[in-house]
Formats: C-alpha cells, sequence, structure tokens
C-alpha cells in the first residue's frame, strides 16, 4: 500500500506565506486506529446497504415475472455464499444501526422547542424500542402472522 | 533530586532554508515528575539545543498556541502530562498542516477558513441606548456556550480525515463557532452562515468521524455542533418551501 498523503493544500493559505514549509502529514492513526476503523466500517455499511438493495430489487423483479421465477430466487438465496453473505450483512447493518443511536443524541440541538433536550440514554433507548417494535413486526409479517 | 529519571524526546526538526523533508532528532533529557511534554521542550530549547522552534504561551491551556502530535495524537502539550508516556516521547508537529519550522505549523489556511463563517455577531439593525441591553436567559446561554470555549487550538484540524482529503473543507473549529453563532439569540446572521455551511466544504463534507471531538483539549464537541448545523441546515431548506426568506 502507498504511503497515505494529505491532500498538500488541505490547510495551506491561498496566499504563500514567506517562507518555504514542509509537507502536512496525514493523522497518525489512519486509516487503521482509533475511531478511524470505526468510522470507515460505518461508511462502508452504506455499500452492504447498497448491494441488499440492489437483491431487494431483484426479488421484486423475480416476482414481477411470475411465481416460477420468484421461487427460482428463493431457491438461489440457499446457496452457502449467499448465506454468508446474508449472515455478514446483518451483522454489519445492525453495528451500524446500533453505531447510529449511539451518535445521534449530540447530533440534536440542546433544546427542542420550549423543553430540553432529554438525556442520551432516553434518546438512544427510544431508537432501541423503535427498532425492537420494527423488527418484532417486520419479523411477524414474514412469518406469516399478521397480514 | 529523587523524582528525577530520564526520556529520550523524539522531535520532527524541519529547517526551511536547509531541509528537503522534515526529519526526527533524539535527545535524553532528564525529567521530573510533574513535567508536561511542554517542559520537556522547554528544557531542550534552554539546556542542550537552542535551534529547536516551537510555540507555547500561557502554559495553562488557555491560549491554545501549544498544540502537537505526541506519539501520533494531537495534544495540547502544556496539558499533557510527561509521566503518561513511557521513556520514549516522540513529538511531532501537527498533521495536516504546513511545517514552517521544526514544531511550527502554518496557521494562515485556518485563519481564513475561520473567518469565512463570520465568527462575529451580525445585527439585524443597530440598537439604540435607549432600547436597553440584549437579556439572554441562562438556557439560551447555554445552547451555545460549549462552542465557545474553543481555544483555536486546530487540534480538531489535525486529527480530522476530511481535513486531509478535502481541501475546501471548513473544518471542526470554524463550523462549530459559525454554529455558536447560529445559536446566540443575539445574533441575525445565521442565514449568511447557513449559506457558507450549505456550500462546498460546509457541514456536508463532515462524515462524522468524531475525531475532533475525542482529540479537544477543551471538551468542546465541535462533530456535535457539526451534525447540530447538517440539522438546522436541513430545517431551513425545507421552511424555504413554505415561507418565503425575509418572512420567518
Amino acid at each position: 500500500m502507498s504511503e497515505l498523503r494529505p491532500r498538500l493544500d488541505a490547510m495551506r493559505p491561498s496566499k504563500p506565506g514567506s517562507t518555504r514549509t514542509a509537507d502536512p502529514r496525514p493523522p497518525d492513526q489512519f486509516p487503521g486506529k482509533g475511531n478511524y476503523f470505526g468510522y470507515i466500517a460505518f461508511g462502508l455499511g452504506s455499500s452492504v446497504m447498497l448491494l441488499v438493495s440492489m437483491n431487494l430489487l431483484r426479488s421484486i423483479w423475480a416476482l414481477m415475472e411470475g411465481e416460477a421465477a420468484f421461487r427460482a430466487l428463493m431457491d438461489s438465496f440457499g446457496h452457502p455464499l449467499y448465506v454468508l453473505f446474508h449472515t455478514i450483512a446483518f451483522a454489519w447493518l445492525v453495528w451500524v444501526a446500533l453505531r447510529f443511536f449511539s451518535l445521534f443524541p449530540k447530533t440534536q440541538p440542546f433544546r427542542m422547542g420550549p423543553f430540553q433536550r432529554p438525556a442520551d440514554g432516553v434518546l438512544v433507548g427510544g431508537l432501541y424500542a423503535i427498532f425492537a417494535g420494527a423488527t418484532v413486526v417486520v419479523s411477524a409479517i414474514l412469518a406469516g402472522a399478521i397480514f | 533530586m529523587a523524582n528525577q529519571q530520564t526520556k529520550t524526546i523524539v522531535v520532527t526538526r524541519f529547517d526551511p532554508d536547509v531541509d528537503e523533508v522534515p526529519k526526527t532528532q533524539e535527545y535524553e533529557i532528564p525529567v521530573e515528575a510533574d513535567w508536561k511534554v511542554l517542559d520537556a521542550l522547554n528544557y531542550i530549547k534552554d539546556h542542550v539545543d537552542p535551534t529547536l522552534s516551537h510555540r507555547w504561551s500561557c502554559r495553562m491551556a488557555v491560549c491554545g498556541s501549544c498544540g502537537m502530535n505526541v506519539n501520533g495524537v494531537p495534544k495540547l502539550t502544556c496539558k499533557q502530562a510527561l509521566s503518561d508516556y513511557g521513556d520514549r516521547v516522540e513529538v511531532q508537529p501537527l498533521a495536516n498542516f504546513p511545517v514552517v519550522r521544526d514544531l511550527v505549523v502554518e496557521v494562515d489556511g485556518f485563519m481564513e477558513k475561520f473567518k469565512k463563517v463570520k465568527p462575529w455577531i451580525i445585527e439585524a439593525k443597530e440598537a439604540a441606548v435607549t432600547e436597553g441591553t440584549n437579556r439572554q436567559s441562562h438556557a439560551e446561554l447555554m445552547d451555545f456556550k460549549q462552542f465557545s470555549m474553543c481555544i483555536n487550538c486546530m487540534l480538531c484540524y489535525s486529527a480530522c480525515p476530511v481535513v486531509s482529503n478535502e481541501p475546501d473543507f471548513l473544518g471542526p473549529a470554524a463550523i462549530a463557532l459559525g454554529h455558536r453563532y447560529n445559536q446566540d439569540t443575539r445574533d441575525h446572521g445565521s442565514a449568511e452562515r447557513n449559506e457558507i455551511f450549505r456550500d462546498d466544504g460546509g457541514v456536508f463534507s463532515c462524515s462524522y468521524a468524531n475525531e475532533c471531538a475525542e482529540v479537544c483539549p477543551k471538551s468542546v464537541d465541535p462533530s456535535g455542533g457539526i451534525q447540530q448545523a447538517k440539522l438546522n441546515n436541513v430545517l431551513d431548506w425545507a421552511q424555504g418551501f413554505v415561507v418565503r426568506r425575509g418572512e420567518n
């Protein structure tokens, strides 16, 4: 891997100073340590979402083509590579959701209308509750318990 | 001198008249148990090598002059205890900044970004003295107080991976400060600042690595401020569809 370098003009003034300067270095721990690793993994979560979304579209497309095409697609999902992909995707997306929950409180203003921002635990707990509720509802739909 | 021991301080050196690129130099010096990293640098400057260049002033984590990377992490050297490290301590200039000399970095680029967010109170119109003082409640003060604690030490710029890759990015401290003024009830310049925030290099360039909040020596949370500014800008943008500018 080539040496990681920052853009040399990242913090350079618009007019050069009176002395020659050395090029900037990148942050020392980038990209493998500290929060950087989690940050990059979090960002890569969007790629996983893209792949899952494409699979979803493919499923809808197969559904439009008829029952036989849909069943063939469902059968193909039993392939070990698909099972592995879906396992990884599930774990990754759960982690992305949980990380988003932990980061969520400080994105909110300190006051919401006339009220103070609720404690971080309340906001995070609310998101967990929504997440759990949505999981239960979707699971029930998939199991045929409702609808 | 019962508490005295020795440590090796590895310092980045760069002389623009001589060196093509920075190099390192090691100094083995006696240190006291209660020293900060800055004390070690000052000892080197005073007793070993007077050519060493580094910035410092207040020695009490207020002026923001002595920010450097210590063992790879941006720190205020006047606040960081030398005893937190082993026998070998590496001190480098702040990452992401051009180096003027040794541990001194070029700050003009930072100052240019700082000015862009108009970090001052913008009044809609000058109030007459007879109208009395601007009154602000404690709750209103608390909306922005933590962002006003920034000492412009630039550690957040050194830690931020977006700063490394997007030259136009305003950066953590500047955006947090702009957000501070947007939250101030005495200020009427949020529309102007939000235009800047929504422009290239504004708040939406931040991808929330959160390193700025991790390294801040004053417990300011620039990443939180940036995310709040993003939310405000989205709401401001959406509001533009239902309320014409100037009517709200």
